[in-house]
């Protein structure tokens, strides 16, 4: 941790970044976002298991007031939004000052600590500790045991369901959605200046607290994260109605690679799966 | 706003299924709808007065037309509105024909939907805007692309008419095929001779920038305005340097290794060399693939004896932008490989007949080299072996065409002529000998093609028999052919002494990658396709790029001549405007709300979206957008349907119109 507050430091201190998005605790003790704009503000920077939020979120903000460097602090989970964002011409790999940590597993329920029954569903997938790239790197790895993945578990459950039957889960779970667009929000690859539902003429989403209104908002949302969605499950953790939001957005996210081996936010160089056209891409799907 | 409907029976087409009498009348009650009357034939003379007089006597402000397809008359109905006064763009064309009676058999359903259609596009079009034509200047300049005879004369056409031309060819002479023939049917006047002036020309004409040894690497653009990038080839060779005086390639120590392309493989080349002695342009190229100096450093003949000090070990390929208004695709086609072990694994070949395995089994172009004057024999009949005069001859037609097991299903046109004339120029130089040939059918269709095989059959007594070849193998100097006569229903084997085998004219390997960079399309051979199979064969899908001789299909020379003056004379018409008209149809992206994802620009196959920088007053930027170029947008919707914040919109096929269509069709 002092690591952490070291790296931070100097940067701040040597200008490499104007300043770090990164977390600190509060009174509280819960760990929350921080923005560290001097080398003494570093002192309060902080990463622990607690260290939940996907920080990139706030990258898109900044795109086009760049005065130096942005510092921000990322998991490799978190890694793969910021990878996205450049790759979707949010931000440039230059503007950036990329303090990595070494992260093994973070907490389900922030109010409990951590351990096997309080993990998030990601970790319990994650395939790397260690972000890929990164400017500066902070944190020992510690080894920990992972839990199963559940959440696979009931996906191959959903699988196997008529389309019927899946209809009537999800219709019972968008049921309960109460339009607060918290899962957009929170969404680092959600950027758009007016979201669609917000597109009144004419009116392609019906906005409207019924079925049919959560429904297509739902349904808009996974699909405009189809192969975008990089699994950061902050969707999922910001929706007060506890809707399995990620069900979906994971899904389409294990298509998008067992059809293309492609997966977004994990290369620099590699051309989006989405609006990307190769004439070796399969057609089968046309009867 | 007042809108007038017309519905077309379209003569029997559209009356048959669709009660159009009644359609009409459903009409007049639609809200806007201030006229609605139905006719035989709305795209005739009289059909159209009758939109015009209605317009003006009607005040009509918007005008729909219930008739068939919209590409077929959608031009129309927007003239004959103009003329009257109002905005083209105000026409909405539902198609009755194509959608709804010619695929439906019951008439009252029939008319319930075309009443549907008519509502959807009446309510559309109260979504529309006059919209203005763009009109963008025509470079007047044309590209060519191959040097064969399609090339030449497309080049030589439009040079004439006082364009200037760039003819870019892959080799480092044009001539093309052409060049290799020894006579050509069906007159059996001299390949070269009528080739050679042609040739010239092209290079003393000052309309024509010729580029040999070059290629095309990437096209950008659009009718009237593309920009070409060509790549041209290292020759090693200062082309402005260079006389053309020969002494390179006769000093150069290499003049085995490697076999001559332009003979077929029938004789050898020096590393510097000129594929042959008319070539065009006549400057040597060094293939440093076999060069000594390019492998180990060492040599350096040519050098030393060039007086002009015009070779260059270090030049490397450059390239060359070319702005042009149209583009002509000549790069001909290329011989059916036959040998047991083919280099693309979707031919089979035919190993059964030892092409490439025995010496004296040859192909049809091998064989007009060694019929040739200028060839490795000098014109005597000779075989590869042992260069004795072969006695007996076979030919063996549909080598590769109209065989789907082995080859490909179509006929390559040409074969069954050269065979004739191969047959023919045999027996005019071996007086003795016997030539046979095996064949499917003759197909002989052209103007005196049918005499000259009846010449080759009657006056030099040629062979013909009907039937396949199963096998052939080589026994004491002599090719064994076993075959079956079927109308003799007999067994046949000749004992002969050379075997010519009429190998399928087939497109070229690359013409799919070429096919790309221009953005036209190919069949599944790999031959380019044309516009309309019959109204519109030497145009492509896309404007501007026009296709000339064998790279379209198996052709002969007057066919590719006709059809490459046939492409200049398209270009032509395209340079007889100074300005072209294009459709208002383009996208528009709304930039405050676009988020600068730049999925629109991944997507646009016709690079039309840039990127657009927005700054304040003080100069600070405050976001980058997307912007479409309305010069090359096509308007084919693809970025409209990627945006996720729909930011982008057709001009023309807006969201409220398509709403409004939906709406429509939500409220039947
Ligand atoms: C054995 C045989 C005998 C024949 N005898 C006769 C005959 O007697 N009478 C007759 O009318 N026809 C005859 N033909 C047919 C004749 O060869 C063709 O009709 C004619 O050559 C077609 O001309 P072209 O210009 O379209 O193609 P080609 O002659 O193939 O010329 C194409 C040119 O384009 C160049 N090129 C290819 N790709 C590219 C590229 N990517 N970039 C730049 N340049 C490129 C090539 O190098 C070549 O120079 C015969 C054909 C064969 C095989
Ligand atoms: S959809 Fe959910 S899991 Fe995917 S990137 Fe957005 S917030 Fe993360
Ligand atoms: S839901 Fe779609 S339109 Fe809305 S912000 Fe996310 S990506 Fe953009
Ligand atoms: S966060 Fe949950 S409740 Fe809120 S809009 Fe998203 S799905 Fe609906
Ligand atoms: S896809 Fe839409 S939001 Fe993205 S750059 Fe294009 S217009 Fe803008
Ligand atoms: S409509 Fe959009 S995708 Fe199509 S050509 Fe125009 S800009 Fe490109």
């Amino acid at each position: 941790m002092n690591e952490l507050k070291q790296i931070c430091k100097d940067a701040l201190t040597e200008k490499k970044a104007r300043f770090i998005i990164g977390y600190k605790e509060d009174k509280n003790k819960r760990v929350k976002p921080f923005i560290a704009k001097t080398p003494e503000d570093a002192e309060k920077l902080t990463f622990s298991h607690h260290a939940v939020n996907n920080l990139a979120v706030y990258l898109s903000r900044f795109k086009n007031n760049i005065d130096g460097k942005i510092g921000i602090v990322v998991k490799s989970c978190d890694l793969k939004a910021v990878t996205a964002l450049i790759q979707e011409n949010q931000i440039k790999r230059d503007d950036l000052f990329i303090i990595g940590v070494n992260c093994s597993g973070v907490v389900l329920d922030v109010a409990k600590e951590f351990n096997k029954d309080n993990t998030q569903i990601k970790c319990k997938y994650c395939q790397a500790k260690t972000p890929p790239y990164y400017d500066a790197l902070a944190e020992e790895s510690k080894e920990f045991e992972m839990p199963d993945d559940d959440q696979a578990e009931l996906m191959a459950k959903i699988d196997k369901m008529t389309a019927e039957e899946r209809l009537e889960f999800w219709n019972a779970e968008f049921e309960k959605c109460i339009k607060c667009y918290a899962c957009r929000q929170v969404c680092p690859m959600c950027y758009c200046e007016k979201c669609i539902v917000e597109k009144s003429e004419p009116q392609w989403i019906d906005s409207s607290s019924t079925s049919r209104g959560n429904f297509s908002w739902n349904i808009i949302r996974a699909f405009h994260q189809a192969g975008r969605c990089i699994g950061c499950h902050e969707c999922e953790r910001a929706c007060p109605m506890g809707i399995p939001l990620t069900l979906l957005t994971r899904k389409m996210g294990m298509v998008a690679f067992s059809e293309f081996g492609y997966r977004h936010g994990t290369s620099l160089t590699e051309p989006t799966l989405i609006g990307t056209y190769s004439t070796s891409d399969k057609e089968d799907f046309i009867k | 706003m007042k809108i007038g409907v017309f519905v077309c029976h379209c003569g029997e087409n559209i009356g048959r299924t669709v009660n159009c009498p009644e359609v009409s009348k459903a009409c007049a009650s639609f809200p806007g709808v201030v006229h609605s009357e139905d006719y035989k034939y709305m795209c005739s003379d009289p059909g159209q007065n009758l939109i015009k007089q209605a317009i003006r006597e009607k005040h009509l402000d918007a005008v729909v037309v219930g008739s068939c397809s919209p590409h077929m008359h959608e031009k129309t109905f927007r003239k004959a509105c103009a003329s009257a006064g109002i905005n083209s763009y105000m026409v909405e064309i539902a198609n009755l024909r194509e959608h709804c009676s010619w695929i439906h058999e019951d008439i009252a359903e029939a008319t319930k939907k075309a009443i549907d259609l008519m509502r959807f596009a009446v309510e559309r079009v109260k979504f529309n805007h006059p919209l203005q034509t763009i009109k963008v200047p025509v470079t007047k300049r044309s590209l060519v692309i191959g040097g064969g005879i399609s090339g030449i004369q497309a080049a030589l056409d439009i040079a004439n008419a006082g364009f200037e031309v760039v003819l870019v060819e892959k080799e480092p002479s044009i001539g093309g095929h052409m060049s290799q023939l020894s006579e050509t049917f069906p007159t059996l006047d001299c390949s070269q001779c009528i080739l050679t002036p042609r040739m010239v020309e092209v290079y003393q004409h000052p309309k024509i920038k010729l580029l040999s040894y070059s290629e095309v690497e990437n096209v950008e653009g659009f009718i009237g305005n593309f920009k070409v990038t060509i790549r041209r080839k290292a020759k090693s060779v200062k082309e402005e340097l260079c006389t053309g005086c020969g002494l390179c390639a006769e000093k150069c120590p290499i003049k085995k290794k490697a076999l001559s392309e332009f003979d077929e493989g029938l004789s050898n080349r020096s590393a510097i060399y000129v594929p042959f002695p008319q070539a065009v342009p006549n400057v040597p190229v060094i293939d440093r693939s076999v060069c000594t100096y390019f492998k180990t450093g060492k040599c350096e003949m040519c050098k030393k004896v060039c007086g002009r000090e015009a070779i260059d070990f270090t030049q490397q390929d450059t390239f060359v932008t070319e702005d042009v208004g149209s583009i002509i695709v000549a790069t001909g086609y290329k011989l059916y490989s036959i040998e047991k072990k083919p280099e693309e694994s979707i031919y089979k070949g035919y190993g059964e007949y030892g092409y490439g395995k025995y010496k004296n089994v040859i192909n049809g172009l091998q064989f007009e080299r060694i019929a040739s004057a200028s060839g490795p024999t000098s014109g005597e009949i000779l075989r590869p072996s042992d260069k004795t005069e072969p006695k007996k001859i076979v030919f063996i037609q549909c080598v590769g065409s109209r065989d789907e097991s082995k080859g490909f299903s179509y006929c390559s046109k040409i074969c069954c002529m050269y065979t004739a004339k191969h047959a023919m120029l045999y027996k005019h130089k071996v007086h003795d000998g016997e030539a046979y040939v095996f064949y499917m059918d003759i197909r002989s269709g052209g103007k005196n093609y049918e005499e000259f095989v009846r010449r080759a059959i009657e006056e030099d007594h040629v062979n013909y028999i009907r039937g396949r070849v199963s096998k052939i193998y080589e026994e004491d100097g002599k090719l064994i052919v076993k075959g079956e006569d079927t109308l003799a229903g007999l067994p046949v084997v000749i004992e002969a002494d050379l075997v010519v085998l009429a190998t399928a004219m087939i497109a070229q390997q690359e013409a799919p990658k070429l096919a790309q960079t221009l953005n036209i399309s190919y069949d599944k051979y790999g031959y380019f396709q044309e516009a309309h199979p019959k109204l519109r064969p030497v145009e492509t899908n896309t404007g501007g790029v026009f296709l000339a001789g064998a790279c379209h299909s198996p052709r002969d020379i007057p066919e590719s001549v006709a059809m490459a003056s046939a492409a200049a004379a398209k270009s032509l018409v395209l340079f007889g405007a100074d300005m072209l008209e294009r459709e208002p149809i383009i996208a528009k992206v709304d930039e405050s709300t676009c988020a600068g994802c730049f999925y629109c620009q991944k997507v646009c196959a016709y690079n039309a979206i840039e990127k657009k920088e927005i700054r304040d007053r003080q100069g600070n930027l405050k976001k980058v957008v997307a912007f479409v170029n309305s010069g090359l947008c096509q308007g084919c919707g693809t970025c409209n349907a990627t945006c996720p914040s729909k930011s982008i919109e057709l001009i023309g096929f807006n969201d409220d119109q398509i709403f409004a269509q939906i709406n429509a069709f939500a409220e039947v």
